[in-house]
């Protein structure tokens, strides 16, 4: 299990990360969201020891995170790297003997993880023949090579077509079958919603939301109420008791539910406007909570 | 072998595998091997090439007397050989000289040349004049024959040096200043492809990956210990062949501490380039792209320039202030330590005393590159500042 207790980290006068808490247990994914220059990279560069922190820790399986354990740890940065004259299978074979392998692990199993993420044909090719989605499963190939118990992933889905996201989301859930625990941050929150277990939110260095989606979800409190009228007027829901407008959407009017209010007046309230076309209620999505979390 | 070492050894590996297959490294080896053979050689060739011929015409008075006299001078001149060409008169001898038929045309007291009259073609036309000259004032005052001979053609001095300079001596100072020569340029050449390394890993970020897989100190001895090992073979190779076909052309009669002057140039190599290419690395670390090493190694080149002028200036003086002062230079002692020691001018206590000032540097410049290259390994935008870089709190 990986924790993050308390990091802290200062460049100069700015503050990258105030207080950082979180915990990745074993066979799960955690996603990770926040915006551009919220510290998430500074984060994972802790993790991997590419960063000091000012004060808190890193514990790995309840002590110090060591070098060793780093060093068997995946990574992907998010400013993908490889040797561009090299011939992916002698890259990978190279990373898995930096992390520790002998010669004969590191061949074995870079040869299989290429096969894995389908590379295995094109393996003595040099990087820089591949395309960049190629590039790309090399680089996750880079991380996987030594099955690690930790996978740091920093944006692994920037850049990858539809097919190549389904492709690499599949390969996590694998891993994570096996018992890896696995952190990644992404923008696309649809994407961190449907693949992860637990999440973390951070914005300018805090930590503004963390746990299970459902539970993070559910911690925001307000469920939200979307109705649309057949004739789209939205005017009728303007000062209604208990909500209170999130946004006018087409014609569906999107209402927080206030804590203590009944959606049933909110229901009425709307078939006196007219006749009602649709009328669902549900919790806010990752999307919608973040959105109101970074704006506040 | 500790893990620590372990991973020096791999990352030294990769380099030294990379860049023996790398394009640039073939085509600079044939260069650089081109320009040592053709040194090793040229000289040899040039040396059996036998004297050389020039093809002077003499018009006018005396014209016979002087065509009698151009052979004997040449003949005791070094290596000259002469054609005489009897001319019609002057305007012939203008016309062949500028279509270059001739070397130059002697007659009416005057030679006509080309451009300019040679240093050898004026000892030999000269020559030849004082002593057509001198013979026909002698003859007119009675003096003749052999007596005539004896006065123009004095018995040369003969020369006893205090300190001779043997061909074997000489032959040293040759190979001792090829070998500067080839020892900057791999200092040079090899030290830029550690600067231009670590600049590569930093544009291509994959020195991302490798920071969270080994440490900066680590990935830095690793590619200083593995170019570095490519350079040294090189100049092993460069060293071994160019004497063999020194040897074998003839140029020089290999002296007898051939041995000991080749083993001190690639001994100097050995320390040189972990000076030099720590700072080059350092160079190469402050850059965010391969643009901006010209202005991060450009103090750098200009120290290394400077040295190698240093060396020239002791092959020439040896014993001067120059040399004295380079001695103890961690910047020039490499070149010319071994300039100095051929030339006798420094004991074993100086040398001693060099290697130990070049050992403190290299210690020096080491723990200096590493802290430099943890706080700019990251820096992948943009010129860093030396003193950011040092500032940089790294884990």
């Amino acid at each position: 299990m990986l924790q993050l207790l308390a990091l802290s980290k200062r460049f100069g006068d700015v503050v990258a990360l105030d207080g950082l808490s979180m915990t990745v247990g074993p066979g799960r994914i955690h996603g990770f969201v926040g915006r551009n220059g919220a510290g998430k990279t500074t984060t994972m560069r802790i993790i991997l020891g590419l960063v000091a922190a000012s004060t808190g820790e890193v514990r790995w399986k309840d002590r110090l995170a060591t070098t060793a354990d780093r060093r068997r740890f995946g990574y992907m940065p998010e400013e993908r790297g490889l040797y561009p004259k090299m011939t992916a299978l002698d890259q990978i074979v190279y990373f898995a003997r930096l992390s520790g392998m002998t010669a004969g692990d590191a061949a074995r199993s870079a040869a299989a993880i290429l096969d894995v993420i389908g590379l295995g044909g094109r393996r003595d090719e040099p990087v820089e023949h591949l395309s960049l989605g190629n590039q790309q499963r090399c680089q996750l190939a880079a991380a996987l090579v030594t099955s690690p118990e930790l996978l740091v992933l920093d944006e692994p889905f920037s850049g990858l077509d539809p097919v190549g996201v389904d492709a690499l989301a599949g390969v996590l859930v694998d891993q994570v079958g096996g018992g890896t625990a696995v952190v990644f941050s992404s923008h696309q929150l649809d994407l961190v919603e449907r693949l992860s277990d637990e999440v973390t939110i951070i914005d300018q260095g805090h930590v503004v939301a963390t746990g299970t989606v459902s539970a993070v979800r559910a911690s925001r409190g307000a469920d939200l109420l979307t109705v649309a009228l057949e004739d789209g007027s939205t005017a009728w829901a303007d000062h209604l008791p208990g909500t209170r407008v999130v946004r006018h959407d087409g014609g569906e009017t999107v209402l927080e539910l206030l804590a203590g209010a009944d959606d049933q007046a909110v229901l009425d309230a709307a078939r006196r406007a007219g006749r009602v076309r649709s009328f669902r209620r549900e919790a806010p999505s990752l999307t919608e909570l973040f959105r109101e979390v970074v704006s506040q | 072998m500790s893990g620590r070492l372990a991973v020096v050894r791999l990352i030294a590996g990769r380099e030294v595998r990379e860049r023996i297959r790398s394009k640039a490294f073939r085509i600079s080896t044939g260069v650089s091997l081109a320009f040592v053979l053709t040194v090793a050689i040229l000289p040899g060739i040039l040396a059996h090439d036998g004297p050389t011929t020039y093809d002077v015409g003499v018009f006018g008075d005396g014209s016979d007397a002087l065509a009698a006299r151009l052979p004997v001078v040449a003949a005791a001149g070094d290596r000259t050989a002469v054609r005489v060409h009897q001319l019609t008169g002057e305007d012939e001898g203008r016309r062949l000289v500028r279509t270059g038929a001739l070397d130059a045309a002697v007659g009416g007291g005057a030679v006509i040349v080309d451009k300019k009259l040679g240093d050898r073609l004026a000892i030999l036309v000269q020559g030849a004049n004082r002593l057509v000259v001198g013979e026909a004032a002698l003859a007119g005052a009675g003096v003749r024959g052999d007596a005539a001979g004896r006065i123009l053609s004095p018995r040369p001095l003969e020369v006893r040096a205090l300190h001779p300079k043997t061909k074997a001596e000489t032959d040293r100072e040759g190979l001792v200043f090829v070998g500067t020569v080839l020892l900057y340029g791999q200092l040079l050449g090899f030290g830029y492809w550690v600067a231009s390394g670590v600049v590569e890993e930093k544009v291509s970020r994959v020195v991302e990956i490798l920071l969270a897989k080994a440490a900066p100190a680590q990935l830095l001895a690793g590619k200083v210990t593995g170019i570095g090992v490519v350079g040294l073979v090189q100049l092993v190779t460069f060293v071994v062949l160019g004497l063999a076909a020194a040897r074998l052309s003839g140029t020089i009669d290999l002296p007898a501490q051939t041995v000991s002057v080749a083993a001190q140039v690639v001994g100097w190599f050995v320390l040189g380039f972990a000076f030099y290419s720590c700072l080059f690395a350092m160079g190469g670390a402050l850059a965010s792209r391969v643009e901006e090493l010209q202005s991060t190694t450009t103090p750098l080149t200009f120290l290394a320039m400077a040295s190698l002028f240093a060396a020239i200036n002791t092959g020439g003086d040896p014993g001067g202030s120059v040399a004295k002062v380079a001695t103890f230079v961690p910047f020039s002692a490499p070149m010319v330590l071994p300039i100095r020691v051929a030339a006798g001018e420094v004991g074993l206590g100086t040398v001693l005393l060099s290697v130990a000032i070049v050992l403190a540097a290299i210690a020096g410049v080491m723990t200096l590159a590493a802290r430099v290259y943890a706080g700019g390994a990251l820096h992948l935008r943009g010129q860093l500042k030396l003193r950011s870089a040092l500032r940089a709190d790294v884990p």
